[in-house]
């Protein structure tokens, strides 16, 4: 059994050998040439492979389509981030000691979920805002500063006057409420 | 057609050992290295890839679905999955490999080979047209009559369809992509004593349809 998994593996071997010098053209001139162990029908089967499996190419017009859609694809790996996703987000008014760094799990919304305490010591933080980014644009920093003041005016959410807002708007029918802004 | 040798190191440079470098290391044997790093750079750069290997990606895909129509489809998504997932490419030449080794053709081949796989799967799965239709589409046959003008080229592709799977696979790869036991190995995720085993046996199969034609 392993004699003949050797003689097998042997075999494998020097018709991967005579594949090799085929291929490499070495045999052009004396196709079959000297491999007295290799199987005969094995070599003509190479030789005869050799000849007519032939590379195939596509259409030009489609080489070409294909060419443009991958520049298209290309073009668009190539150009910068979208509009305000350079921007960095820093504490208007950030807490003694305290920097709000993006990168800083602590920030992050969804790794502060549930941990009540750091929130609520930076419920009277400033609100953090995102600049560099939306706001260099001269007419978005006007329609920035306005978010800004109106955001800066309005109840925070542990109010309780706005709690009582919204409860008072919770309960008007819903036709009476469509087009008031919140 | 004549036979074009594209991107096939031969005679000394092949047979050449593996240089180490200064550092001690082996040095990269991956001989597209200089364009794959110019295209994570710059990603337009990456038509030049495109441009070597796409008769061989195209073979490839036509010789698996028999079909010009899905080759090109298969040949598409293989270029722009490759280019999508270039920055991700790890080269891992190896000293077995050869110089004339590419890494980034296995790679790219090995996402011929899935993508493949997904059109088998999509064309099994969305079979909407009639039976016999979907037959001709599938039917490896359709090469055997593109090519019907050429008794020869049809008889041996014939036999070779015959072949199972990966045995088949390895003999597309081996002689109309030329490439060594060491890249097919790569594409396929089988050691080279198996690739040189499949083809040897897949040569035999071949010679007994062919012996039994005349």
């Amino acid at each position: 059994m392993t004699f003949d998994r050797d003689a097998a593996s042997t075999d494998a071997l020097l018709t991967d050998l005579y594949l090799d010098a085929l291929l490499a053209g070495a045999l052009l001139d004396d196709p079959g040439g000297d491999s007295p162990r290799l199987d005969p029908a094995a070599r003509r089967a190479a030789d005869r492979l050799r000849r007519d499996l032939v590379r195939v190419h596509p259409s030009f017009r489609f080489e070409e389509r294909l060419a443009t859609r991958l520049a298209e694809a290309a073009v668009a790996m190539r150009m910068p981030v979208a509009a305000g996703a350079e921007g960095r987000v820093v504490a208007l008014r950030p807490l003694p000691g305290d920097t709000l760094d993006r990168d800083d799990p602590a920030t992050d919304p969804v790794e502060t979920a549930g941990r009540p305490g750091l929130d609520a010591a930076r419920r009277n933080a400033g609100r953090p805002l995102l600049i560099g980014g939306a706001l260099t644009s001269a007419a978005l920093s006007i329609a920035g500063a306005a978010y800004v003041a109106w955001r800066r005016g309005r109840p925070l959410r542990g109010d309780p006057m706005a709690r009582a807002a919204r409860v008072v708007r919770a309960a008007r029918p819903a036709s009476r409420r469509s087009g008031v802004l919140d | 057609m004549a036979r074009a040798v594209l991107g096939r190191a031969t005679g000394p440079e092949r047979a050449a050992s593996p240089r180490p470098d200064r550092g001690g290391r082996v040095a990269h044997l991956d001989r597209d290295r200089a364009l794959v790093e110019a295209a994570q750079r710059d990603p337009l750069q990456f038509d030049a890839l495109y441009r070597r290997y796409l008769a061989q990606v195209y073979s490839y895909a036509y010789y698996e679905l028999g079909d010009h129509h899905e080759a090109e489809d298969v040949t598409e998504r293989t270029f722009l999955a490759a280019l999508a997932g270039l920055g991700r490419f790890d080269e891992r030449a190896r000293p077995a490999d050869g110089e004339g080794a590419s890494t980034f053709r296995v790679w790219l081949f090995q996402i011929a080979r899935n993508s493949v796989s997904n059109h088998r799967r999509g064309r099994r799965r969305h079979a909407e047209e009639p039976l016999e239709a979907a037959a001709g589409v599938a039917d490896p046959l359709d090469v055997e009559a593109r090519a019907a003008t050429r008794d020869d080229a049809s008889a041996a592709w014939r036999a070779v369809a015959k072949l199972p799977g990966d045995r088949r696979r390895a003999i597309v790869l081996r002689f109309v992509d030329e490439m060594s036991t060491a890249e097919i190995a790569g594409v396929l995720g089988k050691t080279e004593g198996a690739v040189r085993v499949l083809i040897h046996r897949a040569l035999r199969s071949v010679a007994c349809e062919l012996g039994a034609r005349r």
